[in-house]
């Protein structure tokens, strides 16, 4: 046996190496290590082992169990890569479908624009047509009306006038003991009125 | 004074046998491959339709692994082929390298030079196999006396080339794993043993034991290192053999 010295000293640790055993004891040992195997040399024994071992392992991976894996590998990446192809095509599939259904909403709504913007000119149209009739009829009405103001306030003033010309002939006679000139009374009320109605 | 008793290499990295010729590291290759046949058995038999889940989706991203990152990086879709025995060659070799962090277990077989030996000879004898069936005996001949060469080197490039493609790379593809796999193991039990006798200490030095948080602390961070060590060892001879059997297919690239 070899023995090692470990020293703990201020300087940290030192190790030296020192024989152990007695010089017999040790010349004894030495030689029998010498004797024994180097042991660096490979065993026979372990060289069969590892063959033996390692042929048995690389028989069944070459023949049995690498097949198996990598068809099964194989199997589920091929599944995989249709699966992907079939995604694929849905999707393309799908994005066909959302631009004919995105066609066919844009022809719907041009045409939806095009009816309202031919009924909005339609009520356009109708209301211009109701507005003008409207005012035609307000300007007639109102025209009639003023005829008939008219007619009336010169009804109501040729009455006024009768009135005024039949009270200043009682008092232009009761005044003077004598009836006045009808026809003076007549165009003075008629002045007198007339400057009243433009004042 | 620490007395620390250092068990000898032999003690460290040879494993009496559990009985005659089988000892642990031939139980680690042969518990590697069991393992390895189990999880892809397993995961053959769940249904390959659905998303994979556990022990299916360790085996298929260890498939896709081989095929995207090592075969079509180095060989090609024409390489597709040998999937199944670089999928075998880094599943094995990595649930060999595992084990050296393994309770119980606590020791990479692809510490012991059977191992990689053994793998580099056969992956020498398949990468040879490629070249001579994709390039008949101007595989040999384009490797002694290259074309592409002028003249007068072609005798020192071309000894290189077959000291370099039928000696070293066999012997360099086993070493690296094997003495990488072994430092791995050397540094762990190193770090265990002084941690071990820096607690067990019988000593006066109050600081000794609390200081034995050091080793351990290493300890615990070369297990973790280990763990990619031994991924990446498993991914690098793998990696190498793509390349090796790539070139024997094609030597004038």
């Amino acid at each position: 046996m070899q023995s090692v010295t470990v020293t703990l000293g201020g300087g940290g640790v030192q190790v030296v190496l020192l024989p152990g055993l007695a010089p017999a004891q040790a010349e004894e040992e030495t030689e029998a290590l010498e004797e024994g195997p180097s042991p660096i040399a490979p065993e026979a024994k372990e060289l069969l082992w590892g063959i033996g071992a390692f042929v048995v392992f690389l028989v069944l991976m070459r023949l049995v169990l690498f097949p198996k894996l990598k068809k099964g590998m194989d199997a589920r990446y091929g599944k995989i890569r249709a699966d992907h192809e079939e995604a694929d095509a849905v999707r393309e599939q799908a994005l066909r479908e959302v631009a004919d259904y995105q066609a066919e909403l844009d022809t719907v709504k041009a045409e939806a624009a095009s009816r309202v913007d031919a009924v909005r000119r339609q009520l356009d149209n109708e209301r211009s047509g109701r507005l003008t009739e409207v005012n035609q009829q307000i300007a007639e009405q109102r025209a009639a009306a003023a005829t008939a103001a008219e007619e009336r306030r010169a009804a109501a003033r040729s009455t006024v006038e009768a009135a005024v010309v039949a009270v200043t002939t009682a008092l232009v006679e009761r005044s003077t003991g004598r009836a006045p000139d009808a026809e003076t009374v007549r165009r003075a009320a008629s002045d007198v009125m007339s400057v009243g109605a433009s004042s | 004074m620490l007395a620390l008793e250092f068990p000898p290499i032999n003690e460290v990295i040879r494993w009496k046998d559990l009985f005659p010729t089988f000892n642990k590291v031939a139980l680690i290759g042969c518990l590697a491959a069991l393992i390895g046949i189990s999880i892809f058995l397993l995961a053959g038999r769940k249904n390959p339709m659905v998303a994979p889940t556990g022990v299916r989706n360790v085996a298929e991203t260890g498939v896709e692994f081989i095929e995207d990152q090592i075969v079509m990086q180095t060989i090609g879709r024409d390489g597709l082929g040998w999937t199944p025995f670089l999928l075998t060659l880094f599943v094995f070799v990595y649930l060999c390298n595992l084990p050296g962090i393994i309770p119980v277990l606590q020791m990479p077989a692809t510490a012991r030079m059977a191992m990689p030996l053994f793998l580099a000879v056969i992956v020498w004898v398949i990468y040879n196999v490629v070249g001579f069936k994709h390039n008949g005996l101007s595989y040999l001949t384009g490797m002694v006396w290259p074309h592409n060469v002028p003249v007068a080197m072609r005798p020192l490039v071309g000894l290189i080339e077959f000291l370099s493609n039928i000696v070293l790379r066999p012997f360099s593809l086993a070493v690296r794993l094997f003495a990488n796999m072994l430092a791995g193991h050397m540094l762990l039990v190193t770090f265990a043993v002084l941690s071990n006798a820096m607690l067990f200490a019988e000593t006066k030095q109050v600081l000794l034991k609390p200081m034995t948080i050091l080793p351990f602390f290493m300890l615990l961070f070369l297990t973790l290192f280990e763990v990619l060590v031994g991924f990446l060892q498993a991914y690098i001879f793998t990696i190498l053999t793509a390349v090796y059997i790539g070139l024997a297919r094609h030597p004038e690239h």
